[in-house]
C-alpha cells in the first residue's frame, strides 16, 4: 500500500486495447449501476406476461397495475428515502391505513370539506414524521423501534376511531382522486409518476438530495463536512409519512368512497421495503437510486398482477413473490462479491 | 521544555493564529487533554508528536470541532470558537484532514471534494451545478499538485485505492482555503512521492501565512517539515521545541517520559521443538511464506502498512483461507477452514481491534473471559453461575486485571486492563500457539510493560508466540527473532542480537523504494515509525 505511486503513471489510462477499455466500462457500469438488472427484469417480465396471458396487457388490467403503484409504489419511494439515510420506517403501511380513516372521519363526522380534511390528515402525518425524525436524531432511538411504536399506535387508532365499522358517505372528491383517468391513465398512477420524478430530481439534482446520500453513506463524513445531518434525517421521515398520508387518501376512492379499517395498509411497508431492496437500495444506507426504486416497485407489481393474470392461485402468489425477493437479494450479493475484488 | 516557555525565539512579532487557554477534555475519569496555554503562530508548520493515546487526535478534534471540549477558550484569528461545532470551526477557517478518510464511498470524487458546500463559481443555491462541481473538483486536485486528469472526478470514491482516497481527503481540506490546516498522519498510507507532495503543501500554506498542525507517526518526517514541534504525553504538553533544537532521541525521550526500559537479553532455547512450520504458505495478498517458530519462542512480524503482517496472522489463525502451501502445527499437518479449527488445534488469536474484534463491551468481565472455555467449565453441558464466577475471578486475577468485581462491564476498564483480560481469556484455553496482532495498540506506556510480561510468561510456559506489530521498539523489546515482511513475503528473519531498527526498516522498505525509484525524495535516514 505504501508503495503505490499515483503521481506519474496511474494518471493516464492503463495501456490496453480499445476493446479492453470498453469492457472495463461495461464492468464499471455494472458495478456502479446495479439498477440495470431490475429494469431489464421489468421489461422482460412485462413481455413474458403479455405473451403468456390474454388479459395482462389489456388496458383495464394495466389500469389496475397503475392504481396499485399509486399505493405500494408511492410508499416505496418514501421508504427508500428513509433507508438511504440508514434508517427504516415500519409505520408507512399502518399510517396509510390511518390516514384514510382520518380523512374520511374529518369529512363525514367532522363536517370538514374534503380538501381541508385531506390537508389536516397530511399535516398529522407530517407530525408523525417529525416525531420519528426527532427521536432518531436527538435521542438516538433506533428507527426500527420508534416506527414500530407508531405502527402499533396507528393501527389501534384506526380501530378506535371507527370501532371497526367502515366510514361511508365521503365526499365524491375522494372517489374522483382514485377512479378518474387522464388519457386512460388512473390518477394514482400519475401521482406515482409525479412522486418518482420529483424524488429523482431532488435526489440527483439538488444539494439537499446529495446530502441525503452523504448522510447515509458516511454520517461522520457528513458531520465533519458541516452538513446539517439531523435536519436531513428528520426531513426524510416527514416525506415518508406524508407520502403514506397521500396513499391513505387514495385508498378511500378505491373502496368506492368507503374508509374501511380492515383494508388498512398493514403489510404494505414490507412491499415498500422489498421494492427498495429489489431496486438496489442498500439497507445500510447511502446507496440506491430512484430509477431502481421505481423499477423495483413496478417489478413486484408486475409479478403480482401477472401471476394473477396467468391464473396462478392467489394462495401461491405470495410465496412466489418471496422467492423473487430472495433471488434478487442473492443476485445482488453475488454481484457485490464478484465486483468487490475491484474495490480493495 | 516546560509549557510556559516563551514563544520560540526569533519569532517574537508573529501573529497568533490560534490561541488555546485552559482547554481540557476527559473521557470518563481519564483526562485525555489538558492544555493550560498554547499559541500557534501564523506562517508555521507545527509538528505534533506523542505516543498512542497521548492526546494528539483529541487536540485536533477540539480545534476542528469534532470533539466537544469540556472547557477552556479557543480563539482562531481573534474570533472565539464555540465548542463541538464542525460548522463553526470551518467558518473560522479550520480544516481537518483525518487519517480515517471521512469520505462517502458511494458518492463521486467531485461530490466528496465539495461535500457540504457549493462550487464557488455557481450561482445556484438549491440545484446542483454539476458542471461547476466537476470543474472545481478537477481544479482542486490540480491545485494540490496532481497531474490534470489523473483522477476521474466522476468515479465513485469507493472504487479508488486507499492512497488516492487519502489524497482526495487532503484536496478536500485544502480546497476550503483554510487558515489552520490540520493534517492527522496524512502520509501513513502514501508512497514516498505522494508523501513529498503533502509535505510540500504544508510548507506552501505556512509560507502564505497560514498555520499547519502536522501530526506525524514518522519522526524524521515531522522534523523535516516542521518549524516547531510540540510533544504531548498523557494529554499534557511536555515539550515545545524549535526546529533546530529537535533531535530524534530528544523527541523519543520526551514522548515516553524517560520510561524506556532496557531490553534484557533473550535467547530462545534451540533445543525446543519447532511448533509452527509454514511451507510455501499463500493466501490473498500473502506469500509464499516459509517460517518456523519453536515452542517457547517469540517471533515478531514487522513490516510497513499493507506488507501482509495481519494477513499472515489471520491465515495461520484460520480467519483468512490459505490458497496454497502447508502449515504444520506440532509436527502434524494443519488445515484450518475457520477460526474454530484454529482454536481446536490449540491456537489462540488476540486480534488487533480490541473493541470490535475481541470484547463484548457491555458484558461483564466474567462473561468475557470465560467465553472460550464454557464447555470446559460446564458439567454435562449445564453452566452453573457459581462456577462461571469462580473461573472468571481466577482468570482475571491470573493476569492482574484491576477491577472492583468480575461482574462489572469490561468496557468500564482501561484499555490496558481490557487487553490483559483478553490475554487471560487466551491463556485459559491452554493454547500451544499464541497469535498477536498489534498487542499493545491503544494501551498506555505503563500498561504496555505489563502486557510484555504476559507475552514473556506465555513463552516461558512453552507457547510459541507470533506477534505482528507496527511498533519496532515493541518487537525489539519482546522478540527472540523478527520476521520482516514486504509485499506479502518474509524478506528477512533477523535474530535479536542483530536486530536494529535500521536493519528492520531497510528490509521492510528496501525493495519498495527500489521499485519506485524515488528514494531521493526523502533523506536516506529511514528511522521508521516510532510511535
Amino acid at each position: 500500500m505504501t508503495t503505490q505511486t499515483l503521481l506519474p503513471p496511474s494518471g493516464s489510462q492503463p495501456p490496453g486495447t480499445i476493446g479492453a477499455a470498453r469492457r472495463g466500462n461495461l464492468r464499471r457500469l455494472l458495478i456502479e449501476t446495479p439498477e440495470t438488472g431490475v429494469v431489464v427484469a421489468c421489461i422482460g417480465l412485462f413481455a413474458l406476461f403479455s405473451v403468456w396471458s390474454n388479459t395482462f396487457h389489456q388496458t383495464s388490467n394495466l389500469q389496475v397495475v397503475g392504481r396499485d403503484l399509486g399505493q405500494t409504489g408511492i410508499l416505496a419511494v418514501g421508504e427508500s428515502l428513509v433507508i438511504l439515510t440508514g434508517g427504516i420506517d415500519l409505520s408507512v403501511g399502518a399510517l396509510a391505513g390511518l390516514a384514510g380513516i382520518l380523512a374520511a372521519w374529518f369529512n363525514v363526522s367532522g363536517g370538514m370539506p374534503a380538501p381541508l380534511a385531506i390537508l389536516v390528515t397530511l399535516v398529522i402525518c407530517a407530525i408523525a414524521g417529525v416525531w420519528h425524525g426527532v427521536l432518531v436524531t436527538r435521542l438516538d432511538v433506533p428507527p426500527f423501534v420508534i416506527t414500530l411504536v407508531t405502527y402499533t399506535v396507528t393501527i389501534g387508532a384506526a380501530l378506535s376511531i371507527t370501532s371497526g365499522t367502515p366510514i361511508t358517505g365521503t365526499d365524491p372528491l375522494f372517489q374522483n382522486l382514485s377512479a378518474y383517468y387522464v388519457w386512460l391513465i388512473p390518477v394514482p398512477a400519475l401521482i406515482f409518476v409525479g412522486v418518482v420524478v420529483l424524488a429523482w430530481f431532488v435526489l440527483e439534482r439538488t444539494y439537499v438530495g446529495r446530502q441525503i446520500y452523504a448522510v447515509g453513506g458516511n454520517k461522520e463524513a457528513a458531520r465533519l463536512a458541516a452538513i446539517p445531518f439531523k435536519s436531513r434525517i428528520v426531513s426524510v421521515y416527514v416525506v415518508s409519512s406524508v407520502l403514506a398520508g397521500i396513499v391513505g387518501v387514495l385508498t378511500i376512492g378505491r373502496e368506492s368512497g368507503t374508509a374501511d379499517p380492515s383494508v388498512g395498509g398493514t403489510g404494505w411497508e414490507l412491499i415498500a421495503i422489498a421494492s427498495a431492496v429489489v431496486g438496489g437500495v442498500s439497507l445500510f444506507g447511502g446507496e440506491g437510486r430512484i430509477i431502481g426504486i421505481a423499477a423495483g416497485a413496478i417489478l413486484l407489481e408486475i409479478i403480482h398482477n401477472g401471476l394473477l393474470a396467468v391464473d396462478v392461485s392467489q394462495y401461491n402468489i405470495q410465496m412466489i413473490q418471496g422467492a423473487v425477493l430472495g433471488v434478487a437479494v442473492l443476485l445482488d450479493r453475488l454481484r457485490a462479491r464478484y465486483f468487490g475484488r475491484d474495490r480493495r | 521544555m516546560s509549557f510556559e516557555s516563551p514563544a520560540p525565539s526569533g519569532t517574537p512579532s508573529r501573529a497568533v493564529l490560534a490561541r488555546l487557554r485552559g482547554v481540557h477534555k476527559s473521557y470518563g475519569p481519564v483526562r485525555v487533554l489538558d492544555l493550560p496555554e498554547l499559541d500557534l503562530y501564523a506562517g508555521q508548520v507545527v509538528g505534533v508528536v506523542g505516543e498512542n493515546g497521548a492526546g494528539k487526535s483529541t487536540l485536533m478534534g477540539t480545534l476542528a470541532g469534532s470533539v466537544h471540549r469540556d472547557g477552556g477558550e479557543i480563539e482562531i484569528d481573534g474570533k472565539a470558537l464555540v465548542p463541538g461545532s464542525t460548522h463553526a470551526a470551518q467558518e473560522l477557517g479550520v480544516a481537518l484532514v483525518s487519517q480515517e478518510f471521512p469520505l462517502v464511498g458511494q458518492l463521486s470524487v467531485a461530490e466528496n471534494l465539495l461535500l457540504g458546500r457549493r462550487p464557488r463559481e455557481s450561482s445556484r443555491k438549491v440545484l446542483v451545478d454539476r458542471k461547476a462541481l466537476r470543474e472545481e473538483a478537477a481544479a482542486m486536485l490540480t491545485e494540490i499538485g496532481l497531474p490534470p486528469g489523473s483522477v476521474n472526478v466522476n468515479r465513485q470514491v469507493r472504487s479508488l485505492p486507499v492512497p488516492t482516497r487519502q489524497l482526495i481527503e487532503i484536496a478536500k481540506g485544502w480546497g476550503r482555503e483554510p487558515k489552520l490546516l490540520i493534517l492527522d498522519e496524512p502520509t501513513s498510507s502514501l508512497g514516498p512521492v505522494e508523501a513529498a507532495l503533502v509535505l510540500g503543501l504544508a510548507r506552501r500554506l505556512a509560507k502564505s501565512g497560514g498555520t499547519v498542525l502536522f501530526i506525524g507517526h514518522r519522526l524524521d518526517e515531522v522534523a523535516e517539515v516542521s518549524d516547531r514541534i510540540i510533544v504531548l504525553r498523557n494529554g499534557k504538553l511536555v515539550a515545545d521545541l524549535d526546529r533546530d533544537e529537535v533531535t530524534e532521541d530528544r523527541l523519543i525521550r520526551e514522548m515516553v517520559g524517560g520510561e524506556i526500559v532496557h531490553a534484557k537479553p533473550k535467547v530462545a532455547d534451540p533445543g525446543k521443538p519447532v511448533l509452527l512450520k509454514l511451507h510455501g504458505l499463500t493466501a490473498d495478498g500473502l506469500g509464499p511464506v516459509d517460517l518456523e517458530v519453536r515452542a517457547g519462542e517469540i517471533m515478531g512480524v514487522a513490516g510497513l502498512m499493507g506488507s501482509g503482517r495481519s494477513r499472515l496472522i489471520h491465515t495461520v489463525a484460520g480467519a483468512q483461507p490459505a490458497t496454497g502451501g502447508s502449515i504444520e502445527l506440532g509436527g502434524e499437518p494443519y488445515k484450518p477452514h475457520g477460526v474454530g479449527d484454529g482454536a481446536a488445534a490449540g491456537i489462540a488469536l488476540i486480534p488487533e481491534d480490541r473493541k470490535e474484534q475481541s470484547l463484548v463491551l457491555f458484558a461483564s468481565i466474567k462473561d468475557n473471559v470465560t467465553v472460550g472455555i464454557l464447555r470446559k467449565i460446564s458439567s454435562r453441558g449445564i453452566l452453573g453461575p457459581k462456577r462461571r464466577r469462580q473461573e472468571g475471578q481466577r482468570i482475571a486475577e491470573s493476569v492482574n486485571v484491576r477491577m472492583q468485581s468480575v461482574e462489572q462491564p469490561i468496557g468500564s476498564l482501561s484499555g490496558g486492563n481490557q487487553q490483559r483480560a483478553i490475554f487471560g481469556r487466551a491463556f485459559a484455553s491452554d493454547p500451544r500457539l499464541l497469535l498477536l496482532d498489534e498487542p499493545t495498540r491503544g494501551v498506555d506506556v505503563g500498561a504496555k510493560a505489563e502486557i510484555y510480561e504476559l507475552i514473556d510468561r506465555a513463552a516461558e510456559q512453552g507457547m510459541a508466540v507470533l506477534a505482528a506489530s507496527s511498533e519496532l521498539e515493541e518487537l525489539l523489546w519482546i522478540c527472540n527473532r523478527i520476521a520482516v515482511m514486504n509485499h506479502g513475503r518474509v524478506v528477512a528473519v533477523i535474530d535479536r542480537q542483530q536486530a536494529t531498527k535500521e536493519a528492520i526498516m531497510t528490509a521492510a522498505a528496501g525493495s519498495a523504494r527500489a521499485e519506485n525509484g524515488t528514494g531521493a525524495v526523502r533523506p536516506p535516514a529511514q528511522n521508521g515509525a516510532v510511535a
